[in-house]
């Protein structure tokens, strides 16, 4: 048992008959943290999986990690939400998301691992978290307001104060615990509350847990925040050897901000900070062109976002980012993006709204159109429009009466959804999902993806993979490190081999690659998505900044978890329990519905080759090189190979996808398998 | 009183350091009497030696990481709690830079009205490490006058309320889980931990205002960054 990083407890709030109950974390501890944790619970705790996600015994958990608010670098900010999803189309799997900032950390700090919600309150509520103290209380006040507006009013409430900047006692008592900071809140905005599927959890300024439509689910519970404010400690097993380690990986991988081992060549540049690690790179396409400073979620290392001297746009970063990137000027684009972050709505559901201006030009979207809308459509491009797009999907009025049910739904409703997914036109290759990378030929991405819940979200192997020569060869250099090298360094970080990384277009068939699919779900399960690892730093298969390249996986994840906890779990045992989680997932899958004929891209994955140029790994005629990969589609036939080898390397049912009694049982999940048995769907 | 005073110790401290040290306390301070207090008691009540250290902290470098909280609670208690640093660093998410957060540290003051205030020498300024303003935790009985008089909001000495007793910066001059040598001629925590290289250490008193010690530790690689050097 571990002797550090736990806090003890697990807060369960039934919202239905307003009850609190402490879960002993204790009961919970084999899965690690994070999601591995929420899915155990839910498991538990839902007894019919077949539910819908705005079903009322639908539970969703906040989870912390072990890890979370201390100083393993880029581990201590994350939390970890599981829950029956409302985005995945054309089923709300089981799914998770993941928002930084400082939650997870604040809520040890109180006493709890994680907060868990089951059912739904007649009406509005927030949950406030001082210490072991938990009430919940009234938030017809908040309704309606943004979640800026409702974090503000929040900390008002909680502190006597909008702005803490000074000491002040949780209890009164002298002992009762002093802070200057100001509570972690997690809320909804105006497009939670009205049920959206694309609605989005908000925690400071650019902390979003946008997919699975998590703030739509609080919406329908009637939850508009759970805020949480605590002044007690995280125990470490051995904090001299976690001070130690934190020093290393930074000194090793980290940017030294006054005199970088690498540094862009291009100043402005941020997409190169990809490479670099550089603060504040977070926006990748713009960097500031007023005063700013980078800023960091808890405890991290390299700090990627953002604030600015207007304060728009304060912490956002990746796609939200760019939500707007059309935008005249910087200030457009940061506008926009704050009132997108004020909303609540998850970027990647509705940042493809260049489809729905196609549509316009095409003359089936407009006033008195086929699909009828009366927003200003002839002034795309501007933030007027922008502002009234955003607000009409927070809201649900004109086109957003369809987009609250996010753009796959919206597409299906307009009969356009087979059509636009077979040209291409409206790239969403699985389960409703907008494309990230492309599936024809990141195919750990893709794979991933279809075989779990959701856009898998996993930079792991995509940053060296792909970015590195894109982003070299956009500022005119060659790639850093040769292909050769890559494929190398890859193969020995994660155990696989070099042919592990061969994204040709035989390569992205083989069981070399499926080895490297696999380790890429078992790690993610485990060391990202449980243990909160961040996804933008680890794992560090490959670093930029030493002359050998050599990153710092698979050594410090185990050994930051060892400082931490005093637990001794290899890298291979994390990726053990991470398969043990991968599985518990799958069995939910499978009881809502998942099974084999299902896991298909949409057309254009198969029928649409590939236009645009495409840096990625290749071996070609046994050399490796960066290709362009024009010109290249996903074959259905090999494909269904991949299946067939993917189930089987898995202990999955060929002809189903179902997992094998003796596969769950090997993983001491015989009661999941007792239950797949009496739902007939155990894997054969 | 003459223009140079020299400590017990033997350090020179000119009296122009003395009113640039008591310059930060701003305005309140001197109307408080503070000044007019000092002036008028004999030199000898001034013989506390200037610490030989103080942090630094850029404010718009920090990127509000708190990595620099969470390393000084981890060196000094061995646990993990922002709470319990002797720095901290507050932030509003909405604020707009530089006013979006604040970097709250000890200037280890060349008049320290904590030591002045406590009753029973538990805060004192500890000459094996250079003079630093630092808490004897047996002596503490937990009175709270050092964490009142401190000058600062909020103030830069804390009522450390798991383990019951007053607390401050002490350069890592007791902090038993960092196994590097602290205090002034060593090494701290939070400077070395500091992603951003936000903080930093000098050895004579800093010129400061209000806000803080006045310090810009960008250099132009942090231009390349976009960001501001001035």
């Amino acid at each position: 048992m571990a002797n550090g990083g736990y806090v003890g407890k697990i807060l369960y709030v039934n919202l239905t008959d307003k009850s609190i109950e402490d879960i002993p974390t204790a009961d919970y501890e084999e899965w690690g943290g994070g999601h591995g944790i929420g899915s155990a619970i839910f498991w538990d705790r839902v007894k019919d999986k077949t539910i819908d996600g705005y079903d009322p015994d639908n539970l969703v958990s906040f989870m912390s990690s072990p890890l979370s608010g201390t100083l393993a670098p880029s581990a201590s900010g994350r939390t970890e939400v599981t829950g029956i999803g409302i985005q995945a189309y054309p089923v709300g799997w089981f799914t998770r998301s993941n928002f930084g900032g400082r939650f997870s950390g604040m809520i040890k700090y109180a006493g709890w691992d994680g907060v868990v919600v089951q059912g739904a309150s007649e009406s509005p509520v927030w949950i406030n978290i001082v210490n072991d103290k938990v009430t919940i209380e009234d938030a017809s006040g908040l309704w309606g307001l943004n979640t800026h507006e409702t974090q503000e009013e929040i900390w008002s409430m909680v502190t006597g104060q909008s702005d803490v900047r000074e000491w002040w006692s949780l209890s009164g008592a002298r002992d009762g615990g002093r802070t200057t900071q100001k509570p972690a809140v997690v809320c909804i905005g105006p497009a939670g509350e009205n049920g959206n599927r694309n609605g989005c959890l908000i925690h400071d300024s650019g902390n979003g847990g946008g997919q699975g439509g998590f703030g739509g689910i609080l919406g329908v519970k009637n939850l508009k925040a759970i805020s949480v404010i605590g002044t007690g400690s995280v125990p470490v097993a051995d904090p001299a050897a976690l001070l130690q380690l934190r020093d290393e990986v930074q000194s090793k991988f980290g940017y030294n901000v006054d005199d970088p081992a690498l540094e862009t060549p291009v100043p402005g540049v941020n997409l190169y900070g990809i490479l670099t690690q550089q603060p504040g790179y977070g926006t990748l396409l713009w960097a500031p062109e007023k005063p700013a400073r980078p800023q960091g979620c808890m405890g991290c290392y390299r700090n990627c976002r953002m604030n600015h001297t207007d304060g728009l746009a304060n912490g956002n970063q990746c796609v939200e980012s760019l939500y707007f990137m059309a935008g005249p000027t910087q200030d457009d684009i940061k506008r926009a993006v704050t009132l997108l972050d004020q909303m609540g709505i998850n970027v990647y559901d509705v940042f493809q709204h260049e489809y729905l201006f196609g549509l316009y030009k095409q003359g089936i979207l407009g006033p008195g159109k086929q699909i009828h809308s009366e927003l200003p459509w002839d002034k795309y491009g501007t933030y007027e429009f922008m502002e009234a797009f955003t607000k009409a999907v927070a809201y649900g009025t004109d086109i957003g009466e369809d987009l609250k049910d996010g753009l796959t739904r919206a597409a299906v409703k307009w009969g356009r959804w087979d059509i636009d997914t077979a040209n291409g036109s409206l790239t969403r290759p699985q389960w409703g999902f907008s494309e990230h990378y492309d599936p024809r030929l990141e195919v750990d991405w893709s794979y991933g993806s279809l075989f779990g819940d959701r856009d898998i979200n996993e930079h792991d192997f995509n940053w060296h993979v792909h970015w590195m020569p894109l982003v070299t060869g956009a500022v005119g250099q060659a790639p850093l490190i040769s292909a050769a090298r890559v494929a190398e360094l890859m193969g020995k970080a994660t155990g696989t081999s070099p042919d592990a990384f061969d994204y040709s277009q035989e390569g992205i068939y083989s069981d070399a690659r499926l080895d490297a699919v696999t380790w890429h779900r078992y790690y993610t399960r485990y060391w990202k998505q449980s243990i909160s690892f961040c996804d933008w730093a680890w794992p560090i298969l490959i670093t930029y900044n030493t002359e050998d390249n050599v990153g710092g996986t698979p050594t410090y994840e185990p050994a930051l978890f060892k400082a931490v906890t005093g637990l001794d779990i290899s890298m291979d045992k994390g990726l053990e329990i991470g398969r043990r989680i991968w599985n518990l997932d799958r069995a939910i899958w499978v009881l809502q519905g998942r099974n084999r004929e299902m896991e298909v891209f949409t057309d254009y994955v198969y029928d649409v080759p590939t236009v645009a140029p495409y840096p990625l790994l290749v071996k070609a005629n046994g050399e490796w090189i960066f290709d362009t990969c024009v010109g290249r589609t996903l074959d259905r036939e090999k494909f269904e190979s991949v299946k067939d080898r993917f189930y089987k390397l898995h202990g999955w049912g060929v002809d189903t996808g179902w997992p094998t009694r003796a596969t769950l049982e090997s993983l001491g999940l015989s009661h999941v398998a007792d239950e797949l048995a009496k739902a007939d769907k155990l894997g054969s | 009183m003459a223009d140079d005073t020299k400590t017990a110790e033997g350090k020179e401290y000119s009296r122009r350091e003395f009113i640039t040290g008591i310059g930060g306390l701003g305005a309140g301070a001197v109307f408080g009497g503070l000044i007019v207090k000092g002036f008028m008691l004999p030199d000898e009540v001034y013989a506390i030696p200037a610490s030989e250290g103080y942090l630094l902290v850029d404010t718009k470098k920090c990127g509000g990481c708190e990595s620099c909280m969470l390393a000084c609670s981890l060196a000094h208690t061995g646990r993990s709690n922002i709470n319990l640093s002797r720095i901290q660093i507050t932030q509003n998410p909405f604020g707009k830079f530089p006013n979006d957060m604040a970097q709250i540290q000890c200037r280890q003051c060349p008049y320290p009205a904590c030591i002045d205030a406590c009753p029973t020498g538990a805060m004192h300024a500890e000459s094996e490490f250079g003079n630093v303003r630092m808490v004897d935790e047996g002596k503490c009985i937990g009175c709270e006058r050092c964490v009142n008089a401190c000058p600062f909001t909020p103030s830069r000495v804390q009522w450390n309320f798991e383990d019951r007793h007053a607390q401050k910066c002490d350069l890592c001059a007791n902090a038993p889980h960092w196994n590097k040598d602290g205090g002034p001629n060593g090494s701290q925590a939070c400077i070395e931990l500091c992603p951003m290289k936000a903080i930093s250490f000098t050895p004579t008193v800093p010129a400061q205002s209000d806000a803080g010690y006045v310090v810009n530790l960008r250099n132009s690689h942090w231009g390349n960054l976009m960001f501001p050097t001035t």
